[in-house]
């Protein structure tokens, strides 16, 4: 670094001011190029840069007065300007090659081979694209293959679930991608039953009984915690079909009320569900159910246990059969019973107990 | 009504361009006493003199240069290159100059130059006498691009070209100069730019095209009806700014398209025209776009010529193919 | 068209001089009888004002480049008397034709501080000059504006108007085509042209030696057909007084001339480059001695015409007018993103409507019909 100082203007002058500068700190000249012009008493006389280099920074601002032998500039006499490497504009700079993201790779997913508008079609129509064998050019799907695959599986165009249709859809997959269902089925001998017997009052007693013995099906089980509730009440889900679809309306506190409370409140809640005036909390927190789908027909079922309930206790069609009593075959009536349980959190023994101790309780 | 060919029309065009309006004049080589090397200036420097028809010394970036200083001082400059093969040195005068005065001095000047070429293959031509680079120029910012099919069309459209308020490339396909003859009146009605043009309605595939390939693609179109393939042909006409919609709405209704153009096959305007397609149009696809191109070879010699170009038979192959997805 | 009736196919001999005109030493001494409108030495102070306002404003620019606050900016430290001798030579109503170097020609047209730091700011609203009209806006393809003088000169010549067209280039452009191209036209249809070579010795690093074999470049105009000549390009009444003469030429109907203003280009190519690289300093250092501005003061001064007032005045009006400039290019905000395309055509074509909306609210697809 070099300091260029105001030098002697001659004619015995000692100072003078400054007018303007030529040139900017940072820029690069060569000697006897124009710096600064000053004022003398004399003149406005133009300083030249005594070497060529950097002017690294300027003293001095117009107006202002500098005295001979006073800093004027500070050069730089080695440093050559970055090169910029362009005479245009400005060329960004690589990041260090640490810092560059690394290329992508990705995998290229197979594809079904139709056009747009191909695709178009067989959602419109319903049709699964994937499955049909495509005769077009290549081998890919043409709108005659979607029209041929149409008219093999449906007439007519999809609608949409509405309702409770829609909820059954949704409920029913939920509950199959949670649980691990396993039945167990067995029947009870009622031959001894009075003709105007009272099967529901008779099966919510048997539940009743049932879940006495067994608690471990009247609970609530939580999956992700692996963590169970074991009820001391038992709020029995009954379910009630109706044209529009499968209600479970519940009846609260089963093992605490009397048998006439008990049918009165169901049969209100029955009407209610027909009458689509049941209130939501009705139908909620069910801590084991009961389905008497034998009132349409079937026997045995394997049915769908609804989380966070672990049991469902399914009951089929009356029959009369032959059965072994005292070594003679004798015409039995007979109630068929399949329980579906939830094996994450019930054993079979259980499981297997509380049927038993159902039917003992129906066979009374 | 006596019937002319399409680069008498463009002397029609000319004429009548520089009867109505004392400002268009013509520069070019060989366009005075000799009428140009097609005749397309033929009679015009007799009629209006040397001062409006010049003959250049052999320069085409002067063509251009000068071009653009005339019609920044408010001339309508139309100025002729021999061939295509001549043009690239027109291609600075075009790009760095003309396509942008308007916009770079912010509307104070502007450049409403008209720039005319014969172009394209098929008269055995030597070498350097049969190109077909349109998509040069089609890439220009704030440049049009105007190709003609036939007399009537050349006629209305040169005409537009001249009054339009800015600069445009007018290509002549030379191969038809003559081979199509139709009755044109010269009453000085200009035809629209920027818009396609039906030359053909069809259902099942559209044929979408420009210049001397028109006359092949209409008779691919022939030849398929017999097969029962119904052919819509499109002029595309003004290739820039491109009149999307129409080919848009053609192909929503055929859900197939052909793409047909001298030019080779990568990057040429079909590529453009495709990828508008796939942008805008995908869904009505029920075939792949197909383009049928010259090879990306440099142009043969008239030994070989017939088989760089496309031919009826190469469209009506593609079309084909298309129709094959059904 | 009608042969050269002197036997055109045999020996020709045609010998040719160029011509040099200088008045002033580059010490500001009188070295030829000065022309009549230079005998009066304070007609001569406006020409005085105008390079010394091309420097200050040039040198201010170059400062705002460094700050980042304009773009790569192409000085024209010491080529004031070049620009600034051409334009007054010419009349309002002639047209000037720049390359990218003629800052002091385009100020002496009217063309205003404000727009030429707009220009190299990175704004086109600096081509749109307020004042003359008709300029055709800085060129940057070397050479290939050289054919549009051609074009506006023949523009007058047809609609008979007295104008004349002016084109100033470098020494580099007298290697290009388009050069050749251009003056060949003006002379075989003789328009009214003038076209001036501002030969500052160096094309980016290539200097002038290397350019071409010709001893001059005037003599190209030769080649044409036309009248060339060389001038002291540092000596602002030499190139007033060449232009005058072919402007004059040009004006009389009787052509195109050449004219070569030899001068010196003290800054680099432009603030991106380092002339260091590849021109020894001790060469740039030796031309500050004949540079224009100081030449013309220094006789000024011995002609009692100029006085350390006047600079001290002088000095002040330009750095106001120069900073006013500056102040009102840095309050000037960048243009709505919509006018990339409302200037491309007379009418913007349906089919960018999409993407001037799309440039609008900033979508990330281009947006078509």
């Amino acid at each position: 670094m070099r300091t260029f100082r105001l030098p002697d203007l001659g004619e015995g002058l000692q100072d003078a001011e400054i007018v303007s500068w030529h040139i900017s700190a940072g820029d690069r000249v060569v000697a006897d190029q124009p710096l600064v012009s000053v004022e003398t008493e004399k003149a406005v006389v133009e300083v030249p840069a005594p070497w060529s280099g950097r002017v690294m920074s300027i003293h001095g601002a117009p107006g202002d007065l500098i005295a001979i032998g006073e800093p004027l500039a500070e050069f730089d006499l080695d440093e050559t300007k970055a090169d910029a490497g362009t005479v245009v504009g400005d060329l960004p700079q690589a990041p260090p090659i640490s810092k560059r993201p690394a290329p992508r790779e990705d995998g290229m997913p197979s594809r079904v081979k139709a056009t747009p508008a191909v695709r178009a079609l067989a959602r419109k129509r319903g049709v699964n694209i994937a499955a049909i064998t495509g005769t077009g050019p290549g081998g890919s799907i043409s709108l005659s293959d979607v029209e041929d695959a149409t008219a093999q599986t449906h007439a007519g165009e999809f609608q949409p679930l509405l309702g409770a249709r829609r909820t059954m859809a949704r409920n029913m997959a939920a509950a199959h991608a949670e649980i691990v269902p396993t039945t167990v089925s067995d029947e009870a001998i009622i031959e001894t039953w009075p003709s105007n017997a009272d099967v529901t009052m008779r099966l919510v007693r048997a539940i009743v009984a049932a879940c006495h013995a067994e608690p471990a099906l009247n609970a609530w089980y939580e999956g992700d915690r692996r963590a169970r509730l074991v009820h001391d009440k038992i709020d029995l889900g009954i379910a009630v079909n109706t044209d529009d679809g499968l209600f479970v309306p519940v009846l609260r506190d089963a093992g605490n009320r009397d048998e006439t409370e008990l049918r009165t409140g169901f049969e209100a809640m029955k009407r209610d569900v027909t009458a689509r005036s049941i209130p939501p909390q009705e139908l909620q927190g069910q801590t084991i159910t009961l389905s008497n789908f034998g009132m349409i027909g079937g026997r045995h079922a394997a049915l769908v246990v609804m989380p966070p309930q672990v049991a469902i206790l399914g009951v089929g069609r009356i029959t009369t059969e032959p059965k072994v009593s005292k070594g003679k075959i004798v015409a039995s009536k007979v109630l068929p019973l399949s329980l579906t349980f939830d094996h994450r959190a019930v054993s079979g023994a259980e499981a297997t107990r509380f049927l038993m101790a159902a039917i003992a309780n129906l066979e009374r | 009504m006596t019937e002319i060919s399409l680069v008498e029309a463009v002397t029609l065009a000319l004429s009548r361009a520089m009867e109505d309006d004392e400002r268009v004049l013509l520069l070019g080589e060989d366009i005075g006493l000799d009428g140009g090397v097609f005749r397309a200036t033929a009679g015009l420097v007799e009629r209006f003199g040397t001062d409006r028809v010049r003959d250049t010394p052999l320069s085409e970036a002067i063509i251009a240069g000068v071009s653009v200083g005339l019609a920044a001082q408010g001339f309508r400059p139309v100025g002729e290159i021999q061939f295509m093969g001549f043009i690239y040195p027109v291609i600075d005068q075009l790009v760095n100059h003309a396509s942008r005065l308007r916009t770079r001095t912010r509307g104070r000047i502007s450049c409403p130059l008209v720039i005319r070429a014969p172009f394209g293959g098929g008269i055995h031509a030597p070498e350097h006498h049969s190109e077909s680079m349109e998509a040069m120029f089609a890439h220009v910012p704030g440049l049009r691009v105007v190709i003609p099919s036939s007399p009537h069309r050349a006629y209305g459209l040169l005409l537009a070209a001249i009054r339009n308020p800015d600069p445009v490339v007018f290509l002549e396909p030379k191969r038809i100069y003559r081979a199509l003859k139709e009755d044109v009146p010269d009453n000085g009605e200009a035809l629209p730019l920027d818009r396609c043009v039906v030359l053909r309605e069809g259902s099942d595939v559209t044929i979408v095209t420009w210049g001397a390939m028109t006359v092949e693609a209409l008779a691919a179109a022939d030849e398929l009806a017999g097969e029962g393939v119904s052919t819509e042909v499109i002029d595309v006409s003004t290739l820039k700014p491109l009149d999307a919609k129409t080919i848009l709405e053609s192909v929503h209704k055929t859900g197939r398209c052909v793409i047909v153009h001298e030019a080779p096959f990568t990057a040429g305007f079909g590529a453009e025209i495709a990828a508008r397609l796939a942008e805008k149009g995908l869904m009505d696809l029920l075939a792949p776009v197909r383009r049928v191109a010259g090879y990306d070879v440099v142009m043969p010699l008239p030994r070989l010529e017939n088989s760089y170009m496309p031919s009826a038979e190469r469209i009506a192959t593609a079309v084909r193919e298309s129709a094959a997805y059904a | 068209m009608q042969a050269d009736e002197e036997s055109p196919d045999k020996h020709a001999e045609i010998t040719f001089a160029v011509s040099h005109t200088g008045y002033l030493g580059p010490d500001g001494t009188v070295e030829e009888p000065l022309p009549e409108f230079a005998r009066d030495a304070s007609a001569l102070i406006p020409l005085y004002g105008a390079m010394v306002l091309t420097r200050v404003l040039d040198e201010k620019a170059v400062a705002l480049q460094r700050t980042g606050r304009l773009g790569t900016y192409a000085s024209s430290l010491g080529q004031e008397a070049v620009g600034v001798g051409v334009a007054a030579a010419m009349r309002p109503d002639d047209i000037f034709v720049p390359s990218f170097r003629e800052q002091a020609a385009q100020l002496w047209r009217g063309v205003s501080p404000k727009e030429i730091l707009l220009y190299w700011g990175g704004d086109e609203r600096g081509s749109d000059f307020e004042g003359p009209r008709e300029d055709f806006p800085v060129c940057i393809p070397v050479a290939s504006h050289f054919p549009h003088a051609a074009g506006i000169a023949l523009a007058f010549k047809l609609r008979n108007e007295q104008r004349v067209a002016i084109a100033v280039a470098g020494d580099g452009a007298t290697s290009k085509g388009d050069f050749y191209e251009a003056i060949n036209i003006a002379a075989v249809w003789s328009v009214p042209a003038v076209f001036v070579i501002n030969n500052n010795q160096w094309a980016i690093s290539v200097p002038r030696a290397a350019q071409t074999a010709a001893q001059t470049l005037a003599q190209k105009a030769i080649a044409a057909g036309m009248p060339g000549e060389r001038v002291d390009g540092n000596d602002v009444i030499a190139v007033q007084d060449a232009t005058e003469r072919a402007i004059a030429r040009a004006r009389a109907g009787d052509g195109p001339s050449l004219i070569e203003a030899i001068t010196y280009r003290l800054a680099d190519h432009t603030t991106a480059d380092d002339a260091h690289r590849y021109r020894e300093d001790a060469e740039v250092s030796a031309h500050w001695k004949e540079e224009p501005v100081g030449r013309l003061r220094r006789y000024l001064t011995d002609q009692s015409v100029w006085t350390k007032e006047n600079e001290e005045a002088l000095l002040a009006q330009v750095a106001e007018q120069v900073d006013e400039a500056v102040e009102a290019y840095l309050a000037t905000p960048a243009q709505p993103v919509e006018t990339m395309f409302d200037y491309l055509f007379e009418k913007l074509p349906a089919g960018l409507l999409a993407q001037r909306e799309a440039a609008m609210t900033k979508l990330t697809g281009q947006g078509h019909d």
